[in-house]
């Protein structure tokens, strides 16, 4: 082995795998009769032992915590915020399309009232009327019925009968005095007696014409 | 499914891909400290190297397909990451801009942990002796410097130093061979102020 092989690769001949036993030994034999060879394993030597110590001194070191920290910020931006924005889509879809059922609902219902006016019947609690009063009416649910006639209803005073166009009848029960109220002509001895009385009530909520049911 | 198969890297990146943060925590845990201390060692600046790292592990994050199994380990995909950022940061920062005290503003110290030094003393002077040394490695050129960063500090073999490098085996030997060269030059100035006993070469690897 030249001093140049040796150098080149004599000095780590124990590392390197590529090279065979008789390259190894033809470098020890070399370095143990070249003594400037020797001299330049020596001093790779003490530098192997230095870079040991560099290795060793740095072999234990992790990368600071906030590196991690940072990382877990990241990915709980990246994985997390695209669910929670993908569940959010999802509930305001939800929503929306309840509130699109609920509309045609709505709408159909509406429809079916307008296109069939007189089939048009629903419950409403105890008139003010009657609260408090002797249940003297055998029907107890008084109910509000929808009914655009005006046969046998009494226009009451400065009513036109067009204004009674799209008014409800309501049942009620009232004391025959209230109709004064009305402005009708009541019997002042019969003004206690508690009578059935139909309203046909306008959209303004005001009462437009009433009749009295045999 | 076996727990070897659940913590296999490509399982745990499987798993951390479909947002399973405790698989990549695992996986962090697994290879930051390899990685850090290649780029702590080959930059010599701690905060490149903390930079560095967590860039690797972004990318990783962001588009976990871009590791295919079929060609390699998660560990060498990850070095060829972190090489190609170091060098990178090398080119941009050819000359050490920073000393090894003054990268150490953090207060965390030169990063060097000597663990079995006697007296105070003794223990300042092999830290400065080890300053020495990094700043000898770190003043080769980078692809002498990965080499003897691989070979020696890592101890890796030459083969596994070849692989990670992507070359022949011949050329990591003629890279040490360059490196252990230039290192030895400077040492062996340095080496005139007197060093400390426990630096000394044993008397008969000296003869």
């Amino acid at each position: 082995m030249t001093c140049s092989e040796f150098e080149e690769t004599g000095l780590d001949a124990e590392r390197d795998a590529s090279l065979g036993e008789a390259q190894r030994a033809a470098a020890v034999a070399h370095a143990a009769s070249c003594p400037r060879c020797a001299a330049l394993r020596d001093s790779w030597e003490a530098t192997q032992m230095e870079l040991r110590l560099l290795a060793r001194a740095t072999g234990t070191l992790d990368a600071p915590a906030r590196v991690a920290m940072r990382l877990r910020q990241q990915f709980r931006t990246q994985y997390r915020t695209p669910r929670v924005r993908r569940t959010a889509v999802i509930a305001a879809w939800g929503l929306a399309a309840a509130a699109v059922l609920v509309g045609a609902v709505s709408w159909v219902k509406w429809r079916n009232a307008q296109q069939n006016p007189h089939n048009v019947a629903f419950k409403s609690g105890a008139p003010a009327s009657s609260q408090g009063l002797p249940d003297q009416n055998p029907n107890p649910d008084p109910s509000l019925v929808a009914d655009n006639e005006l046969g046998n209803f009494t226009l009451l005073p400065g009513v036109l009968p067009a204004e009674t166009d799209g008014s409800a009848i309501l049942s009620v029960r009232m004391q025959r005095g209230t109709l004064g109220t009305l402005g009708l002509p009541v019997n002042e001895d019969r003004a206690s007696e508690w009578i059935q009385v139909d309203l046909l009530v306008g959209n303004d909520g005001l009462p437009q014409a009433v009749r009295l049911p045999e | 499914m076996r727990i070897a198969d659940q913590e296999r890297d490509d399982v745990l990146l499987r798993r951390a891909g479909k947002g399973d943060e405790e698989a990549f925590t695992l996986l962090y845990r697994r290879h930051q400290a390899a990685l850090y201390r290649f780029a702590l060692r080959m930059s010599g600046n701690a905060w490149a190297a903390e930079e560095i790292v967590q860039d690797v592990f972004m990318t990783l994050m962001r588009d976990p397909k871009k590791y295919d199994p079929a060609r390699g380990t998660l560990g060498g995909f990850l070095y060829g990451v972190t090489r190609n950022r170091v060098l990178k940061h090398l080119e941009r920062t050819p000359q050490r801009e920073v000393s090894l005290e003054e990268k150490n503003e953090n207060g965390a110290g030169s990063g060097i942990v000597l663990l079995d030094s006697t007296t105070p003393a003794i223990q300042a002077e092999m830290r400065e002796r080890v300053e020495q040394v990094w700043a000898a490695v770190l003043d080769l050129p980078a692809e002498f410097r990965e080499a003897v960063v691989l070979c020696e500090l890592e101890e890796r073999s030459y083969e596994e130093a070849a692989e990670m490098i992507g070359c022949p085996i011949g050329t990591i030997r003629s890279r040490l061979h360059r490196g252990r060269a230039l290192l030895m030059a400077r040492l062996e100035i340095l080496r005139d102020v007197p060093r400390p006993a426990t630096l000394r070469p044993h008397a008969s690897a000296a003869k």
